[in-house]
């Protein structure tokens, strides 16, 4: 049973778009990134409440370093599809200091076109607020923005290896943003991201277009020898399955964007036809059932007042090397009533 | 007693550098005799003893006023035959008042009209346009046509009376206003003196009021420098302004070198264009501010005018006047306390000291309310006074370059010199100015070395009497001049739709099309074709909007300092403190309080807004910043949208009568009854009362330590949120 302040909100959510239904989204993405156990319980029915509704969006990561131009090429893309009828809801992780916590979310400022946009949605969250990584939270907060009805969810990270790998296990196509620049493209291979990108976009053609245009030569063939990727004027790959691609465009200048969207929807109605689409969701929810009983049991460690009581001298005693590490860790898990191996 | 006194100077037992030292560590803390004396914010150790090995080796201690490289002054004889000009910078909300102001000064032994226009104007919007509701008549004039231009310089002979307006957006319809209004006085293009602005690189990295982005602003700049060298040889094309960097928190090596790299662009921009530099060099002047480091800004005059000597050198002019910099001061209003104000009196002459001892060619001197409104006519009256005072009272105008010779200011002139040498050919290698204000790099260093600044402080390292140390048990009021926003507003929008019905409307169209087409095709000089629309009665508004069809608005790259605060202000008392405040604030509600630091309407000041956003987020806050030039219901939106607890706005132009309700109401309209809002800037006492009823729940003005509103935020926060 929803709390009636709760389901006023669902209401708001479900009903047609609106102040009150935008007021209603941001309200329930603070209650999912809360921290406080009771926050969780309500987030939890609303969740469930909403699951009916979720699903029918097409999601799309992107992640690149700073500096690469992800929000402009958001803005432009937000603009272009908004124009096309979709309903946009971007939502953008933005780092936390790691020394104070806190941090500056700058993001609308450079999406300043879009983020006033009656059928658009800009919700930048620090990272320290998901306690169980930054995936869990705006996985929720995608569900969450479905049920309002938006039909195009984008998600943005800043490139730090490990965020990006958890965007792309929560998103239907991950995109990875590079700059024309051979140095960072080395970067990216030796990180293990290029594995995981379905579309790689060098930005910034129009500031050198030779070098976007060797950064694209150079990122093919580094993905047809890791296997990847087969020729890609071979029509055949692409009638059934997709094969990762590299394109340029400048996001600045808005060139480009109708070309992505175009490889954007063949990705979407390969991955349709063959059923991966499903099956890659499917994927993800089992992924993201064991990510929460990970940080669920993690945090269920954390809270349990007899590990408390332990921890203190034992994490002593590895440190100064008086005990085993992994005799330490048994300990601290049996404390908590159950045997381990 | 018999005296041993004969008709000669004694002599007297050796001491040198060591024996000095020996001493001196006596009375040193910790005996430590080499950092006695102030490290600067240029990083520059200004030492507690000179001598004459600190001159030795410099090239340029020995040199004449009116001779390269011009150290000393760029005229042979300086003010021994001619002071400065007195030049106040001021501008009353309607072209009426304005015109009031500067014949009334005039008469009372002012020199020179400097014009300031309202932020409206700034961005090239007509007062009528929905963007600028609550900008019309803010920090300046409302300028909307030549008929108010005409209004503004009426009984002023144009001929006669030089004109210096500060303008860089709408640059072009504001010029053209002004050569039409001397036009329409019969007066000719080559008669008019003064100096226009018209410096966009700067506007990119500090005050913001730009219309284009970089690159189509450099050809308009390009344009009037054609225009003005060969229609108007006794006007200033451009003022190449390091003023705003400073008071934006730049240090002076870094206010000096991105000046004097930003000219070095321009003068590259007309070469470009095919002018002669001898042509057109002459014709550049500078604008520098003049803050209370007394000593490193009379070096800073002197370090400009051997940099710029040397930067020129390389064009080769064959006329030496091309080598000479030339350049307006004016003191520092950011040294201005709201707190105490009338001590604000003596920090404008010590720096009008500073400014005159290091040699301007003309100087403004603050009004001592400039820190909270505009100038009333009391405080006008003393800042022109102190400037009369110091020309004909002190004889200090009768000695030329007096500093000269002194081993301290020498060795600080080459220091310097060097040191901005260092950052211009930094610049240099990023391709010159308008790559590193593209890439916001040098926005960047700027913002760092402001939230460094204000750190010092807030932390009380850096002492401000009256604001964190000899602070007063009671403030008394000090009388500030209101302005009636909606009132100028009206007025203006009235003039308007006059000017619209009367105009030949298919002539004004078709000068406009003009316009776009030229910029379009890169084609015909901007500022002519500027004139003979505004002769026809095209509004600035309409002018700015025919380029923008090819140009677009400029949006800026917000970019954002992390740490820096946290890292001046050092431990001071009450930090730790306050973060674990926020730390268990986190803990009781589930997240980190989260504010959004806005700016609203024209106004471009971002400097504190910055520097407030970087210490919240370093204490631990979560902040939102908005874009710049929000409107109420742009803002309201963001703020509801990312689910902030509080919203502060940050208002330094006046605004905030119109604007802060306004922002209230809408977000009540949109629905949000829980986000609390605060107020930081500059706002009058007597506006506090106003600001509590509407609903404000803090004010923050001038000189309030920034981890004190940081608490002061953080518990009306806890107050507000809901139980839940």
């Amino acid at each position: 049973m929803l709390e009636a302040a709760d389901q006023a909100l669902v209401n708001d959510l479900t009903g047609a778009p609106s102040l009150r239904q935008r007021r209603a989204l941001a309200k329930i993405i603070t209650l999912l990134e809360s921290t406080r156990l009771d926050h969780r319980h309500r987030a939890d029915d609303v969740l469930n409440s909403l699951l009916p509704k979720t699903g029918k969006s097409f999601r799309l990561g992107i992640s690149g370093v700073p500096g690469v131009g992800k929000s402009t090429l958001i803005e432009s893309l937000g603009l272009y599809l908004i124009e096309k009828g979709h309903r946009v809801a971007v939502l953008a992780i933005d780092p936390s200091s790691s020394i104070s916590g806190g941090s500056i979310l700058g993001d609308k400022t450079r999406m300043e076109r879009l983020s006033v946009l009656e059928h658009a949605f800009i919700r930048p969250s620090p990272s320290s607020c998901t306690l169980g990584g930054v995936a869990e939270k705006t996985r929720e907060a995608m569900l969450v923005a479905e049920a309002a009805g938006f039909d195009v969810i984008i998600v943005e990270t800043v490139g730090v290896g490990q965020s990006e790998i958890a965007v792309a296990g929560m998103t239907d196509m991950f995109l990875l943003m590079q700059l024309p620049n051979a140095g960072d493209d080395l970067q990216a291979i030796k990180k293990g991201v290029m594995e995981i990108a379905d579309l790689i976009v060098i930005n910034k053609v129009d500031i050198d277009p030779d070098a976007a245009m060797r950064a694209q030569l150079f990122i093919t063939s580094s993905l047809r020898l890791l296997g990847f990727q087969g020729n890609p004027d071979h029509a055949s790959h692409d009638k059934e399955f997709w094969h990762p691609q590299v394109m340029t465009l400048s996001a600045l200048e808005g060139n480009g964007v109708p070309e992505l969207w175009e490889k954007v929807s063949h990705f979407e109605s390969l991955q349709k036809a063959n059923g991966k689409f499903d099956s890659r969701r499917k994927e993800q929810s089992g992924a993201w059932m064991w990510d929460r009983i990970d940080a669920g049991l993690k945090n269920a460690f954390r809270s349990n007042e007899a590990v408390q009581a332990l921890l203190p001298s034992l994490a002593a005693q590895v440190n100064q090397g008086a005990m085993a590490a992994s005799v330490a860790a048994r300990r601290l898990l049996e404390a908590m009533g159950h045997e381990f191996f | 007693m018999s005296s041993k006194e004969n008709n000669s100077w004694p002599s007297f037992p050796d001491a040198n550098l060591e024996t000095w030292k020996k001493s001196a560590q006596k009375s040193a803390p910790n005996g430590d005799v080499d950092s006695l004396g102030w490290k600067t914010p240029d990083g520059i150790h200004l030492k507690a003893l000179y001598t004459s090995s600190d001159v030795e080796g410099l090239n340029y201690t020995d040199t004449l006023p009116g001779f390269e490289p011009f150290v000393r002054g760029p005229q042979a004889t300086m003010y021994s035959v001619r002071p400065w000009t007195i030049r106040q910078y001021a501008g009353f909300s309607t072209a009426e008042e304005s015109n009031a102001f500067y014949r009334k000064a005039l008469d009372a032994g002012g020199q020179g009209v400097s014009v300031a226009f309202d932020l409206a104007t700034h961005r090239g919007y007509d007062s009528d346009h929905p963007r600028v509701t609550g900008d019309v008549g803010k920090a300046g004039v409302a300028i909307d046509s030549v008929e108010d231009m005409k209004i503004l310089f009426d009984g002023i002979p144009l001929d006669k009376v030089s004109v210096s307006m500060t303008m860089n957006g709408a640059v072009l319809p504001v010029l053209a206003g002004y050569i039409v209004a001397g036009e329409e006085q019969g007066v000719k293009q080559e008669q008019l003196s003064g100096t226009i602005q018209n410096d966009i690189l700067k506007e990119f990295m500090v005050r913001n009021t730009y219309i284009y982005p970089p690159e189509p602003s450099i050809r308009i700049i390009g344009d009037i420098i054609e225009y003005t060298a060969k229609h108007m040889p006794k006007f200033n094309s451009i003022s190449i302004s390091g003023y705003h960097m400073q008071e934006a928190g730049a240090n002076q090596v870094l206010e000096l070198a991105f000046t004097l790299a930003d000219g070095k662009e321009y003068v590259k921009t007309a070469l470009a264009k095919g002018l002669d530099v001898d042509g057109f060099a002459g014709r550049l002047s500078f604008f520098f501010a003049i803050g209370m480091n007394f000593y490193l800004e009379v070096a800073k005059l002197r370090s400009a005018r051997l940099l710029w000597w040397r930067i020129m050198k390389s064009f080769e002019p064959k006329n030496p006047k091309s080598l000479m910099l030339r350049t307006h001061c004016q003191t520092s209003g950011w040294s201005l306390t709201e707190q105490d104000p009338y001590n604000n009196v003596v920090r404008t002459t010590v720096e009008a000291m500073a400014a005159v001892f290091g040699g301007t060619q003309s100087l403004h001197t603050n009004s001592l309310d400039e820190a909270i409104a505009l100038p009333s006519e009391f405080s006008s009256r003393i800042a022109r006074n102190t400037q009369l005072i110091l020309q004909e009272e002190t004889h200090i105008p009768s000695v030329i370059d007096p500093w000269a010779g002194s081993y301290m200011m020498e060795n600080l002139t080459q220091e310097m010199a060097d040191k901005a040498w260092e950052i211009i050919q930094e610049v240099e290698a990023m391709g010159g100015m308008t790559k590193a204000v593209e890439s916001g790099w040098a926005k960047l260093k700027i913002e760092a070395a402001a939230a460094e600044k204000q750190a010092k402080i807030d932390s009380g390292s850096d002492v401000i009497v009256g604001v964190n140390k000899y602070k007063l048990g009671k403030e008394d009021l000090v009388d500030v001049l209101m302005i009636d926003n909606d009132k100028v507003r009206e007025g203006q929008v009235a003039r308007l739709k006059e000017i619209k019905v009367k105009r030949d409307s298919k002539k004004v169209e078709a000068a406009l099309e003009a316009l776009t087409k030229a910029a379009e095709d890169n084609s015909g000089n901007l500022l002519e074709l500027s004139v003979n629309a505004i002769r026809l009665r095209a509004t600035v508004g309409e002018v700015s909007d025919a380029l923008e069809k090819v140009y677009g608005r400029h949006r800026a790259d917000t970019q954002k300092v992390t740490g820096v605060y946290a890292a001046a202000y050092d431990s001071a008392e009450g930090w730790a403190k306050l973060q674990t405040e926020i730390a268990d604030f986190a803990k009781d509600f589930g997240r980190r309080p989260r504010v959004m630091i806005a700016k609203l309407g024209q106004d471009g000041h971002d400097r504190g807004a910055k520097v407030v956003a970087t210490a919240y987020a370093d204490l631990g806050f979560d902040v939102d910043i908005g874009p710049l030039f929000q409107t109420p219901e742009e803002c309201a939106r963001q703020a509801i949208e990312n689910d902030v607890h509080a919203l502060g706005v940050s208002t330094l132009a006046a605004g905030h009568k119109t604007l802060v309700p306004a922002i209230i109401a809408e977000l009540k309209r949109q629905g949000s009854d829980d986000i609390i809002v605060f107020v930081g800037g500059v706002i009058p006492r007597q506006d506090y009362e106003f600001l509590y009823e509407v609903g404000v729940k803090g004010i923050y003005g001038p000189g309030t330590p920034i981890p004190a509103s940081a608490k002061d935020v953080l518990e009306q926060i806890r107050k507000s949120v809901k139980p839940a």
